[in-house]
């Protein structure tokens, strides 16, 4: 026993260990010299708040929309069934049986409260997190679509279709995502959604425009994954499929896209990490996501501190568990 | 079945390398060719226009009298007809070895399941690797690679086979079990052509061996021909070296 027990159960040597308190003591005092600065400029922390911004119980009142006489309330199981008779109309309210206001013979006017209930609504951050995972998912599957056909151009023998790629990947790749997504809404957006007004068609909605900004920024990416991935198998893959009698699509669908999958998993899912978080961009055309939600939690709550740190934790919680996901399609994948 | 007429291959990559110069071949049914020549001469090149993976240049080639680089063959159709064998064996990693030899039968000639794996089974126990069906490539020796690629290319039930350098990847001790299967191919009237420096194959099995050399076809004739008074200075001087 010569260094001890530990390193017989960990395997690892003792001093090992004491840096791991080093670190651990670092990260407290990290936060501790954070929590003094904060209290420094008197900042107060209200994380008894935030739940609200998640969800809350709205108090929802049943008012009456007649003139009249409550004639009848009957209670049937956990609902309350309010009838309201005057002037010839007749009118009935059901409602949960919770907290009726009103009781039998009361005369009532238009807008009166005869019940209220409470009800679970979800909060403004629960609902930018579903934005943006609704956002993310859909950019996720076109990005893919669009990746992998100009991926498959880039490398095709026909100059229309790789030099079309080319252009594709270079304007994407050479400007800001910001000024693209500005683009997509105010130049393009103004313009399809103009035409489709003019011709008697309904708008597209901004979300759209943010998701079609994301796929395509993320697509060109994907594009370069893509052809990487596949210039990476073997020639002799494809010469052996097609010697078989295969056509270019199926030597691509069932010998070099399968393989060349494996290989792209982890960088594309780095692109896809990214997606997430770019799209927190959205916000400038007013899409509520995550980010743009938070900010109008914290004009609300006036808590900056808690809400951006709570916005920065749920991005963290996004990443992470997709990153999770893919490392585990990866083990699927070499099982198999 | 396969007539050559007066084929030119040239590549640019940059510079012109003519890989091929005139050349013309006419192999009959059942018929084992073997094609000898120093490295670089256009063996596999020659081999790689019979189905067809390089377009031939100029001149003509016909596969069982369809002319195949006609822009109106469905040369996919041609293929399934033209078995190859590679000689990095090029199994597909990501399928059993079952897989590699059913996928194209499904694919290509949409036989069914069931048909497909009565097919490769049997031409699996055929090139002697039935016990390992469902283990993927890579645990195999090269030898057994080697076989599956044949059982892969017979399961299309080609009417011609072209192997390049088959045995070459090889250790020494694996080259013998698929010379074995190759003859017991070209015993059932196999048509092949093969390009291969195993001289006691060319000599046990060819009915006609070609030397190459420079693109061109310099001599060919029967294996006696051959090895006992070839007539061209060059044939003799690469027999010299490879003997
Ligand atoms: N795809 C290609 N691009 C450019 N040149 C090529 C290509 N394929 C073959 N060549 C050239 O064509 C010539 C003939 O090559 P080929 O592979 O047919 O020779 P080989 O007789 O099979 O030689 P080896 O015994 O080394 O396999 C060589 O000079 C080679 O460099
Ligand atoms: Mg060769």
């Amino acid at each position: 026993m010569r260094e001890g027990n530990d390193h017989r159960v960990t395997g690892r040597p003792l001093h090992y260990n004491r840096w791991v308190v080093v670190f651990c003591f670092g990260v407290l005092v990290f936060l501790g010299l954070f929590y003094y600065a904060t209290q420094k400029i008197q900042y107060v922390w209200r994380w008894n708040r935030t739940p609200i911004y998640f969800a809350y119980q709205e108090e929802i009142h049943v008012t009456s929309t007649i003139d009249g006489e409550v004639s009848a309330i009957t209670v049937e199981g956990d609902k309350a069934r309010i009838t309201v008779t005057g002037n010839g109309e007749e009118e009935t309210y059901t409602t949960p049986k919770q907290d009726v206001r009103v009781s039998k013979g009361e005369f009532i006017s238009p807008g009166d409260t005869l019940a209220t209930y409470k009800k679970w609504k979800a909060g403004l951050l629960v609902i930018g997190l579903w934005i943006t995972l609704k956002i993310s998912v859909l950019a996720t599957i076109i990005g893919v679509i669009i990746g992998i056909l100009s991926g498959l151009m880039r490398i095709s023998e026909n100059p229309a279709l790789r030099w079309s790629a080319v252009v594709y990947v270079e304007l994407i790749r050479g400007s800001p995502l910001m000024v693209q997504i500005l683009i997509w809404y105010f130049v393009l957006g103004t313009l399809i959604n103009d035409l489709l007004i003019a011709n008697g068609w309904g708008q597209i909605p901004a979300l759209w425009y943010g998701v079609a900004s994301l796929a395509c920024f993320a697509g060109a990416y994907v594009s370069e994954i893509v052809r990487a991935g596949i210039q990476s198998i073997h020639r002799g893959q494809t010469e052996a499929a097609r010697s078989l009698g295969m056509t270019y699509g199926q030597s691509m669908r069932h010998i070099i896209l399968p393989q060349a999958l494996r290989r792209i998993l982890p960088p594309l899912a780095g692109q896809f990490i990214s997606l997430v978080k770019d799209s927190s961009l959205l916000g400038i055309i007013a899409i509520r996501e995550l980010t743009k939600a938070a900010r109008e939690a914290v004009s609300a709550s006036l808590q900056p501190f808690e809400i951006y740190i709570l916005l920065g934790l749920l991005y963290l919680v996004l990443t992470f568990s997709l990153s999770m996901y893919v490392q585990y399609l990866e083990r699927r994948m070499a099982t198999s | 079945m396969i007539q050559a007429k007066n084929v030119y291959k040239t590549f640019y990559a940059p510079h012109a390398i003519h890989a091929l110069v005139d050349v013309s071949a006419d192999i009959a049914a059942g018929e084992v060719v073997v094609v000898i020549g120093p490295s670089g001469s256009g063996k596999s090149t020659f081999l790689r226009c019979l189905n067809r993976l390089e377009h031939a240049t100029s001149g003509h080639i016909y596969i069982d009298g369809i002319d195949i680089l006609d822009a109106r063959t469905d040369i996919n159709k041609v293929r399934a007809e033209v078995g190859m064998v590679f000689q990095s064996f090029n199994l597909f990693p990501h399928k059993s070895v079952l897989e590699n030899v059913t996928l194209a039968q499904k694919v290509v000639r949409k036989r069914s399941g069931g048909a497909s794996t009565e097919k490769a089974m049997a031409l699996l126990k055929k090139v002697g690797i039935s016990d390992k069906i469902d283990v993927f490539p890579d645990q195999l020796s090269g030898g057994q690679q080697q076989r599956v690629a044949i059982a892969r290319a017979l399961a299309m039930d080609p009417k011609v086979m072209l192997f390049d350098e088959p045995t070459s990847a090889l250790d020494p001790e694996m080259i013998g079990e698929v010379l074995d299967v190759m003859k017991t191919l070209a015993r059932e009237g196999m048509t092949m052509v093969c390009v291969t420096h195993e001289m006691g194959f060319a000599r046990e099995v060819a009915d006609r061996v070609i030397f190459m050399d420079a693109g061109a076809i310099v001599e060919a004739g029967t294996p006696e021909h051959f090895f006992t008074n070839p007539t061209h200075d060059r044939t003799k001087l690469f027999l010299s070296q490879i003997l």
